[in-house]
């Protein structure tokens, strides 16, 4: 069998389930921010297949995320909310978790992945939010507190829910998410 | 709660106007290099004629405005938001109004103008694309654009497959939640109501199976390129191929027009 197909359409579908899991709010916090099941996808492909392939499932779906209507304010800003940030999640596999790890060190790997991963996103949302709200925001406003406090206040709960999902998932269905070149 | 009536994926519109005819290249092209005037515009009079040409935009693309106006609520709070901010804190210019303890001042005025035509513009031009363009299109569109990037090496074709069989399977994959949801409902789950703990418990008895029969099409899928021979883009025909037309010519022209009424504006 060709690897390189099936990780293609891994890819591909992993990317498909990760924009629909984005459109199923767990919660809706105002003022925007809504926590969504979206990274849980992209960081189990990553526990599967390494870091690449997770890297282009992520790119892919900021990429769909944008043809299916997102909102643009600004060019750097449409390209490191999107496809950068999601990509960026695929970093969780700097973690390997293997079948011989017991099931609180396989957590606890899969919580480290997470929450490395997770401050990369963090990392270029804060970016963003930094680089476009201060083309909008009056000169005398601290754009940087702004930014890293709006992308907290989703991105935590987020990714703690992404966490306890992802451990659930691990227990429940090892084999389908243990790297099989080791 | 059905989850295909409720959850709407894309908001492609299909139609037969002008906007929708173009070729999905030149729309791309033209609304990577409109954004590009946008930030080149430093006048409110600037702004003006570009959100003239979007609104004509929406009038031809034949699209009930209620749609574009759903694009722009995602980001009306923040407009507003930051429309309150300069006129609270931008104490420049003329003394236009005053109640107690506020303040307005005219180059606050200014720059709430200024910046809410701008997001308007950036937002409605966005949606407009996303509207009047199938994904399947935009993803064609965007592979051919980016084909001379296969000369570093990168794999261009791949990945627009990839993007392809992507967007052919989100419905799929939505079909396939809905059933589980029901099925789990029918044993008594509750995803709607109770404790935010207990509701992602919940979800886990949905992703679960979701992620096994997506592993699973994957499978199947990967089996079924293979033995009808897929060996990755190199030869590979279309069943459309779309082209360039008058129409594109035609929007090339508009841009230039643009193009040149905003230098000459900026000029001034």
């Amino acid at each position: 069998m060709n690897n390189r197909i099936r990780i293609m359409t891994e890819i591909a579908i992993i990317a498909a389930l990760a924009v629909l899991l984005n459109a199923i709010k767990v919660y809706e916090a105002p003022f925007g921010g809504s926590v969504s099941l979206v990274m849980v996808p992209i960081f189990l492909l990553a526990f599967r297949r390494g870091i690449v392939p997770a890297i282009i499932a992520g790119a892919l779906t900021g990429t769909i995320k944008i043809i299916l209507g997102a909102y643009i304010v600004h060019p750097v800003q449409f390209l490191l909310d999107y496809p950068v940030a999601f990509a960026l999640l695929g970093f969780a596999g700097i973690v390997k978790i293997n079948k011989n790890l017991s099931l609180k060190q396989k957590s606890i790997y899969l919580t480290i992945g997470i929450i490395f991963a997770s401050s990369l996103r963090l990392l270029s949302h804060f970016v963003s939010g930094v680089i476009w709200f201060g083309q909008y925001a009056p000169e005398n406003m601290n754009v940087y507190l702004y930014s890293l406090l709006y992308n907290l206040y989703y991105l935590v709960p987020e990714m703690i829910i992404s966490i306890i999902v992802s451990i659930f998932i691990i227990n429940k269905i090892p084999n389908f998410f243990i790297r099989e070149d080791n | 709660m059905n989850l295909s009536q409720y959850m709407v994926i894309g908001r492609y519109i299909p139609g037969n106007s002008y906007i929708h005819l173009l070729d999905a290249r030149s729309k791309l092209i033209f609304v990577f290099l409109y954004i590009f005037l946008v930030f080149l515009t430093n006048s409110i009079l600037g702004y003006l004629i570009l959100l003239s040409f979007i609104i004509i935009g929406i009038l031809i693309s034949k699209i009930p405005i209620s749609y574009y106006v759903k694009g722009i609520m995602p980001i009306f709070l923040i407009i507003l938001f930051t429309i309150i901010l300069h006129l609270t804190t931008n104490k420049a210019g003329d003394l236009v109004f005053q109640w107690k303890w506020i303040e307005i001042y005219s180059q606050g005025i200014e720059q709430a103008v200024f910046i809410t035509l701008r997001l308007l513009i950036l937002v409605i031009i966005a949606s407009m694309l996303t509207l009047t363009t199938s994904p399947i299109d935009l993803t064609m569109g965007l592979e051919r654009i980016l084909n001379p990037l296969k000369r570093v090496n990168l794999p261009i074709h791949e990945l627009a497959l990839m993007m392809s069989i992507s967007l052919r399977f989100i419905p799929t994959l939505v079909d396939e939640a809905d059933k589980i949801m029901k099925a789990q409902k029918a044993r008594g789950a509750n995803f709607e109501t109770g404790p935010i703990h207990k509701r992602v418990i919940n979800m886990i008895a949905i992703i679960i199976p979701l992620f096994i029969s997506a592993f699973k099409r994957a499978d199947e899928l990967a089996i079924a390129m293979e033995s009808r021979g897929y060996r990755g883009g190199e030869g590979r025909t279309r069943l459309r191929v779309s082209v360039f037309t008058w129409r594109d010519l035609l929007l090339l022209l508009i841009f230039s027009v643009l193009l040149i009424t905003i230098l000459s504006i900026r000029g001034l």
